[in-house]
């Protein structure tokens, strides 16, 4: 008997462990009180590294469990890693900030653990029910997250914000399951695709409109044009380590979400539902682009640029095929690499009256701090797809996909956004090497020199270790779709 | 021909209904009077006073001499109040002190609606118990009534909590939502033993639920001068009476089935196990002299005591009972087995 | 007429009535009470489908516990109704339009429905047999949700947890400068610690 129930939970061991986990160090916090901050913090990050050793330690076989509702296989443990370095990195990038900013509370990285467990339930979702529960976990910590600095009007109407239009995306995407459901007499998502696959003529009318509401529901997640409407706001009024902690992990669990919420139970009906993913990945591209172009706030731009490099991500779900998957998993990988860097940077960015969030605050930094200016200046590279960083290389496989699934036109705007989007990242490095230096900042807290260094490292090496990463995708997409 | 078919059909057992829930009615609208009486000489006595005494023998004729007065004195509603809501509230707490009696078993068999959920159906009702009061706090458009009102949506809230989970505790052990089998799954011990410390949980939770003292805050006559009754005069404020009365009546049914095995009788043997009904209503009256006795002897609660005991006390230990309860029953194999 | 039938419209058309209201009502107290009611009918209609424990679990959470501290909110907020109208007329005509879209996607989506041959009676029989068949519906959810749904049953609660966390971290304020109730403290009070008997001397006080 106990070996049954092993048997059933191993699949989801590290979620499992995860969850277990933060209730322990629930009750070490509440015990402890807010003096345990720091403890809780790192303890969350040995969990949070304990899952990964997990993750990474899994056989590659696809299982499933949980009465068919939770699988793993290599494009999960993929996307989990991901996921969970993310999660490893943001949480010591938060603990000086909320010291200085006087939100150090315990519950910080507690909540933040359970983002996490919500975004691997996500990401190994296998029924809409299953998707559900687990995006409601993750959407749910992160409302607290982004008003976690109660006291700041910004970070309650980020908070606010979030919520609101999070519980009508939640909403939308209830209605399309429901119609879903309806219509295919499943929730399964393999299920739904065996029925689908023998079906003869296509899709019904009532299956698409389910579709476009789950999409729309899942646009939002990933923060989509039209659905972006909160990513900018919510970025600027959420503290800085949580908006990194924003533009990294939910990101990719939300995108893993999107390609096998899609993929596996509609993988057969790809034409009804790719020209949708095509108008959004076209309209997130050039929005990210062109409105980018405006800000000054630092955080806002990241929050255009995340909106933009959605819509890049898109394009590889928009050629549904293997090749497009493996792209949108090269593409997360140095998404993810880059952020945490970018974001390290930003967090560094403390003058003598506190966090500076403008653009011109970063103005000499190469006189500075030659070093720091350096990487940021790699990370923007990276960012703009220029030839040797890893965004380059990522943006190449996406597109590759694309026109091997002839989607030409998607293609070229999509190159085209790209040229658009790099002006306002190499103006950064402009006004990091050319102009004068205003204000110097504070020595950025120790630790983040070497989230730096690996990061950049990784941006600007990225053809050294591109091989294997790339051969790592090419088996996670074909997990996903075989054939 | 086809008119026959329907009094068969419908006409026929609707009367019966009717008829059963007349037999059932009247004996608990008198029992409520005679209550009332019961409960003011039991005060007086613990007082070292007499009590009722003057109308009838031993005064035994008082409530009905209070019921006439109530009848024929004037039904005041206040000019600012909501009429029909002000109006309704008190229907609202009699009518559902009235509906929960037809889950009750008097004894085997004795039931007029044997409904499979018949504990959550009775848990329910109890919980809406609450908007009788709510409604006349806020219709009555007074301060104090209001504040009775806020009061009493809170308390009941908190003490539904943990009445729930010393329900869940009783389930785990029968394995059934019907009242007769919880009756019938104590003939070999009364819940009221095992369960001892679930027993008083739900026992003073029931005093809490029925807003009787020491819970009596949302009428509390010393800060709020009656709380949510202030602006009720004649039979409005006679309806609330009545119904509170006959929730007393109904939540010391309750802890007899779930705890105190129902009409089982305590003597197992034939001449005594024939009497279900009468030890049904014994048991009954002797919770309902706790609830006279606790009036009588013990000083109200403040309002954070009265949080604190529910949330902080109550809760977490109905929360383990329930976790020791399972445990035991898993550990040993004495899960109920039904179907 | 069949009763059930009779019943069922009658149960329906308050539910849809009382609906209306709670949009309609100009009292938001109102409001809540039509919902109330709305709510009440709607588990009426569960105890006519046969799903008696639904229909209770309605009642008892959403009657007894949600709407209590809706209410609760509602009576204490003080909301100016013409300012509300005002807005409400200035977006009417964005709502409609969605409300005409909404029901043009469902008149689109009903009107294709294909129902397979015996559909209905699979979705309704273990309801409505609950009654006769040896398995009572409480039982049959337990079933279903211990073994089969176990997983999001357990992820629903980890969900709660993170409600409950968040609602503490965003508004819990630890006042300082109050004096608390010490209950352990009160109870260890000893006659010794708390009587003292002194000989007070006339016209001098302690």
């Amino acid at each position: 008997m106990p070996s049954v129930l092993l048997d059933q939970i191993a699949p989801a061991a590290p979620e499992v462990l995860l969850a277990v986990g933060s209730l322990v160090l629930l009750m070490i916090g509440a015990f402890r009180g807010n003096g345990a901050t720091r403890l809780v913090a790192w303890l969350a990050v040995a969990l949070l590294s304990l899952a990964l050793y997990v993750v990474v330690d899994m056989p590659g076989e696809t299982r499933v469990t949980f009465s068919g509702m939770f699988v793993t296989d290599r494009f999960g443990i993929f996307m989990k890693v991901l996921v969970l370095i993310g999660a490893i990195f943001a949480i010591p990038l938060s603990l000086d900030f909320a010291r200085r900013e006087g939100m150090e509370r315990f519950e910080l990285p507690v909540v933040m653990t359970l983002a996490t467990v919500g975004m691997l339930m996500m990401i190994s979702a296998n029924d809409l029910i299953s998707l559900y529960v687990g995006l409601e976990l993750q959407s749910l910590s992160l409302y607290v997250l982004a008003s976690f600095k109660r006291d700041s009007e910004r970070a309650t109407e980020a908070g606010l914000k979030y919520f609101v239009l999070g519980a009508l995306s939640s909403g939308m995407l209830l209605y399309g399951a429901s119609l879903i459901y309806g219509f295919t007499g499943s929730t399964a998502f393999p299920a739904i695709g065996a029925m689908l696959a023998q079906g003869t003529g296509g899709a019904s009318i009532g299956l698409v409109i389910g579709i476009v509401f789950l999409v729309a529901g899942l646009a939002f997640k990933v923060s989509a044009v039209p659905f972006h409407m909160w990513t900018p706001d919510v970025y600027e009024g959420a503290p800085t380590p949580v908006t990194a902690f924003f533009a990294v992990a939910p990101k990719v669990a939300a995108m893993a979400l999107f390609v096998r919420a899609l993929v596996t139970p509609f993988g057969a009906i790809a034409g009804e539902w790719q020209q949708i993913i095509i108008f959004v990945a076209i309209a997130s591209m050039v929005l990210g682009s062109v409105a980018a172009i405006l800000q000054t706030n630092i955080k806002r731009l990241m929050a255009y640029s995340s909106i933009g490099h959605v819509g890049f991500a898109l394009v590889g779900l928009a050629a549904a095929n293997v090749q497009g998957v493996q792209g949108i998993l090269i593409y997360m990988a140095t998404y993810v690499a880059v952020n945490i860097g970018t974001f390290a940077v930003i967090l560094s960015m403390r003058g003598p009256d506190g966090m500076m969030e403008r653009i011109e605050d970063l103005a000499g930094l190469s006189r500075t701090r030659p070093l720091v200016a350096f990487v940021l200046a790699i990370f923007m590279f990276s960012l703009a797809g220029i030839p040797p960083m890893a965004g380059f290389f990522a943006k190449f496989y996406v597109f590759a996909a694309a026109i091997d699934a002839h989607l030409y036109a998607l293609s070229v705007i999509g190159v085209l956004a790209s040229v658009v989007g790099a002006y306002y990242y190499l103006r950064i490095v402009k006004i990091m090497y050319f102009d004068e230096p205003v204000v110097a900042f504070e020595p950025a807290p120790k630790g983040f020199a070497a989230v730096l260094a690996v990061s950049g490292v990784l941006t600007l090496g990225f053809v050294f270790v591109a091989s294997p990463l790339v051969a790592l995708a090419a088996t996670a997409a074909k997990s996903l779709i075989p054939g | 021909m086809a008119e026959t078919g329907v009094w068969t059909a419908y006409g026929l057992p609707l009367a019966i209904i009717v008829l059963q829930i007349f037999a059932i009615l009247v004996p608990i609208l008198l029992s409520v009077a005679f209550l009332t009486y019961f409960d003011r000489k039991i005060w007086a006595m613990m007082a070292l006073r007499r009590g009722p005494n003057v109308v009838g023998p031993f005064g035994l004729l008082q409530p009905f001499a209070d019921a006439l007065k109530m009848l024929t004195k004037e039904t005041i509603i206040p000019a600012g109040a909501n009429k029909v809501v002000f109006l309704l509230a008190p229907m609202v707490t009699m009518t559902l002190s009235m509906v929960a009696w037809a889950v009750i078993p008097f004894a085997d068999g004795w039931v007029l609606a044997n409904i499979n959920v018949g504990v959550l159906y009775l848990f329910a009702i109890s919980s809406l118990g609450v908007y009788g009061i709510i409604m006349a706090g806020w219709s009555s458009n007074s301060k104090y009534p209001f504040l009775g009102g806020l009061r009493s949506a809170a308390q009941m809230v908190s003490y539904e909590v943990s009445i729930g989970f010393v329900i869940i505790t009783v389930l785990l052990c029968v394995g059934s939502l019907n009242l007769s089998d919880i009756v019938r799954a104590q003939e070999k011990v009364w819940f009221a033993i095992p369960l001892f410390p679930m027993f008083v949980v739900f026992f003073i939770s029931a005093l809490a639920e029925t807003n009787r003292p020491p819970f009596d805050l949302p009428e509390a006559e010393a800060e709020l001068v009656a709380g949510y009754q202030v602006e009720y005069s004649s039979m409005s404020w006679g309806l609330f009476m009545l119904g509170e009365y006959a929730n007393m009546i109904l939540m010391s049914a309750l802890t007899t089935i779930l705890f105190l095995g129902g009409w089982l009788s305590p003597i197992p043997f034939a001449p005594f196990t024939m009497l279900g009904p009468f030890w049904f209503i014994l048991k009954i009256v002797v919770l309902l002299f706790v609830f006279g006795w606790v009036k009588a002897t013990v000083p109200r609660y403040r309002y954070d005591q009265l949080m604190r005991l529910g949330w902080k006390v109550f809760l977490p230990l109905s929360l383990v009972w329930v976790v020791l309860t399972a445990g035991v029953l898993v550990t040993f194999g004495w899960l109920p087995t039904t179907h | 007429m069949d009763l059930i039938a009779f019943i069922f419209y009658i149960f329906a058309a308050i539910t849809v009535a009382s609906g209306v209201m709670v949009i309609a009502a100009r009292n938001p107290v109102h409001s809540v009470f039509f919902l109330i009611l709305a709510f009440f009918n709607s588990a009426g209609l569960f105890v006519l489908l046969g799903a008696e424990f639904v229909a209770m679990i309605l009642v008892i959470v959403y009657v007894g516990a949600v709407a209590v501290l809706f209410l609760f909110v509602v009576m204490m907020l003080d909301i100016n109704f013409t300012e509300l109208r005002q807005g409400f007329l200035q977006y009417l005509p964005v709502g409609a339009l969605i409300g005409l879209v909404l029901f043009t996607e469902l008149v689109l989506v009903v009107g294709s429905w294909t129902i397979l041959p015996g559909a209905s009676t699979a979705i309704t029989a273990p309801a409505s047999a609950a009654g006769t068949v040896a398995i009572s519906n409480t039982h049959a959810l337990g079933q279903l949700i211990y073994t089969h749904y176990a997983y999001p049953f357990q992820v629903a609660g980890l969900i709660l947890l993170v409600a409950m966390i968040g609602a503490i971290v965003l508004t819990l304020r630890q006042r300082t400068g109050v004096r608390r109730q010490s209950i352990a403290a009160q109870i260890a009070r000893t006659r010794a610690t708390a009587i003292e008997v002194r000989q007070v001397k006339p016209g001098q006080g302690i």
